[in-house]
């Protein structure tokens, strides 16, 4: 990667880690750069050099769906070497960002708890954690977003902190901010008279996206929902540390308790491809109702593969057979102008490329697989009300 | 008559300790055409990881040193450890090959929860099957 090493703010709730903790964080680092940097672009010298003419030869025919390049590519051996790794580094990941977690689990949850100065934090022990969020730990983090292993743990949102950093390996801020922070330089440029007085954020996870709507607009009261606890109490010991107002509330996206029309803005970062069909209907129909009139409904994701070339479409969809994303590939193939016609939106539906806030200038300029953060674009889907 | 001597073993606080859940719920799918190599690069990776922690703790140990001219590569061949420091660098051994097996203890994981039955008959069968 070019430009500075940009390490992540150590925000005072941001677990602590001895030297050889950080170390083994940095080299997770390292190892996805090496991964995106050194094997990345051999799959597609392999594709043309090797896995395309074979399957040319073998069916007469170009492989032109998601399963027919995966049918070329899967017996390929640099594809399953760079499988194989991606796929490893994605578990040293957790597994660095969990080791100093596990060993102060309890002074977390309590400096946690000191943290929570400012905003607020309603817990629901009743919600019922949604069977798309349980079935599989979502992109592979152990024991997902909902675990929680004593009495306040925070344990899962630290871990996720961390590892978001990791992740992006920088490129999404020191803050892990960059999908808020593009989302908000969008919104300011191109409606400058858009005012919001409430603001709410839906599945928030430790608010990474929240607080650049917090900052961006100081006037307005900012909520921010997820379904799991141990991120929310996270969420709010951090918003707090970092100075910053949000009302955390566990809800579930689909069904809120904020009143009809009470909202000038809902929006939600990489949410949606973490639901599934049935959800996905129920949550743009829970944005239209919670909206006011002209209110904006904003839902930023990774591209959809629309206009894709089948190759990219493959490797992009690495994340839906594994990295526990299950709905992904739905998820980037829906009919979103019908989604939102469905859910009552009429205006035209916003689906447009906003170019990152952060450094682009440094950034790989494509999404693939394992370089979640590199786009240098995010995809915003949206409409107003 | 062979007597069995039970040695007094001393639980280590890194057993005491709560411990995350390690393994993600959901399949792991494995890639080459025998799985066996997915997981020896898997390995292969932590240790790797684990050589750089390593190496950069020695660099940052002779750094330090350096600029507080505090001492020379001599001084730390005739080091000699005592039994406390030999006693943490046994901890951080285990720790770190519990990290690099990392792989194979998931698996397990995933067996214990599946096939324990299983397992239990075949001890029965072997124990048993002289009757």
């Amino acid at each position: 990667m070019s430009g500075p090493y940009v390490e992540q703010n150590a925000h005072i709730v941001l677990p602590k880690t001895d030297h050889d903790e950080l170390s083994r964080q940095h080299f997770v680092r390292s190892f996805k750069e090496h991964i995106v940097e050194s094997l990345h672009p051999g799959l597609r010298l392999a594709y043309e050099k090797r896995a395309r003419p074979k399957y040319l030869a073998k069916h007469q025919h170009e492989p032109n769906t998601i399963q027919e390049v995966a049918d070329a590519m899967k017996p390929d051996q640099h594809y399953q070497a760079w499988s194989s790794l991606l796929r490893t580094s994605q578990e040293m990941m957790w597994s660095s960002t969990q080791i100093p977690v596990e060993r102060a689990i309890n002074d977390l949850a309590a400096s946690s708890t000191d943290q929570m100065t400012l905003g607020s934090l309603n817990l629901n022990p009743e919600l019922k954690i949604p069977d798309y969020h349980t079935a599989v730990d979502i992109h592979c983090q152990p024991g997902g977003y909902h675990t929680e292993y004593i009495e306040g743990d925070v344990a899962q949102g630290a871990i996720y902190d961390r590892a978001v950093y990791l992740y992006a390996m920088g490129q999404m801020g020191s803050n892990n901010a960059d999908m808020g922070d593009s989302t908000v330089a969008w919104l300011k440029q191109t409606h400058p008279e858009f005012s919001p007085t409430r603001i709410l954020d839906m599945g928030c996870a430790v608010g990474h996206s929240t607080l650049p709507y917090a900052d961006g607009y100081p006037e307005a009261e900012v909520h921010a929902i997820d379904v799991a606890a141990p991120m929310l109490r996270y969420a709010h010991a951090r918003a707090s540390a970092m100075g910053s107002t949000v009302h955390f509330s566990q809800q579930n996206a689909e069904h809120t308790e904020f009143e009809e029309g009470s909202f000038d803005l809902v929006v939600s970062h990489i949410l949606l491809h973490e639901t599934s069909s049935a959800a996905i209907k129920n949550v743009i129909k829970e944005c239209f109702r919670l909206l006011r009139p002209g209110g904006w409904m904003l839902h930023v994701e990774t591209p959809p593969y629309e206009g894709m070339e089948p190759f990219d479409k493959f490797l992009f969809d690495w994340d839906s057979e594994n990295n526990n994303e299950p709905f992904w590939r739905k998820s980037h193939q829906l009919d979103l102008e019908g989604l939102a016609r469905d859910s009552g939106f009429s205006r035209e539906t916003l689906q447009i490329m906003v170019p990152s806030a952060f450094q682009e200038t440094q950034r790989t300029n494509t999404f693939q697989g394992g370089d979640f953060g590199g786009g240098g674009v995010w995809f915003v889907y949206g409409c107003q009300k | 008559m062979v007597r069995l001597w039970v040695p007094k073993v001393r639980e280590s606080s890194a057993d005491e300790q709560l411990e995350l859940q390690r393994k993600a719920k959901g399949k792991r799918p494995f890639y080459f055409s025998n799985p066996d190599v997915d997981k020896l690069l898997s390995m292969i990776m932590a240790l790797t990881g684990e050589l750089a922690i390593a190496r950069d703790r020695i660099d940052t140990l002779e750094r330090v040193a350096a600029a507080k001219k505090l001492f020379s590569s001599e001084d730390i061949e005739n080091f000699e450890l005592d039994a406390n420091a030999l006693e943490a660098r046994a901890g951080r051994h285990k720790r770190l090959l519990r990290e690099v097996n990392r792989i194979i203890i998931g698996e397990l994981e995933d067996l214990e929860e599946a096939d324990e039955e299983d397992y239990s008959a075949v001890v029965e069968q072997v124990e048993y099957d002289d009757r």
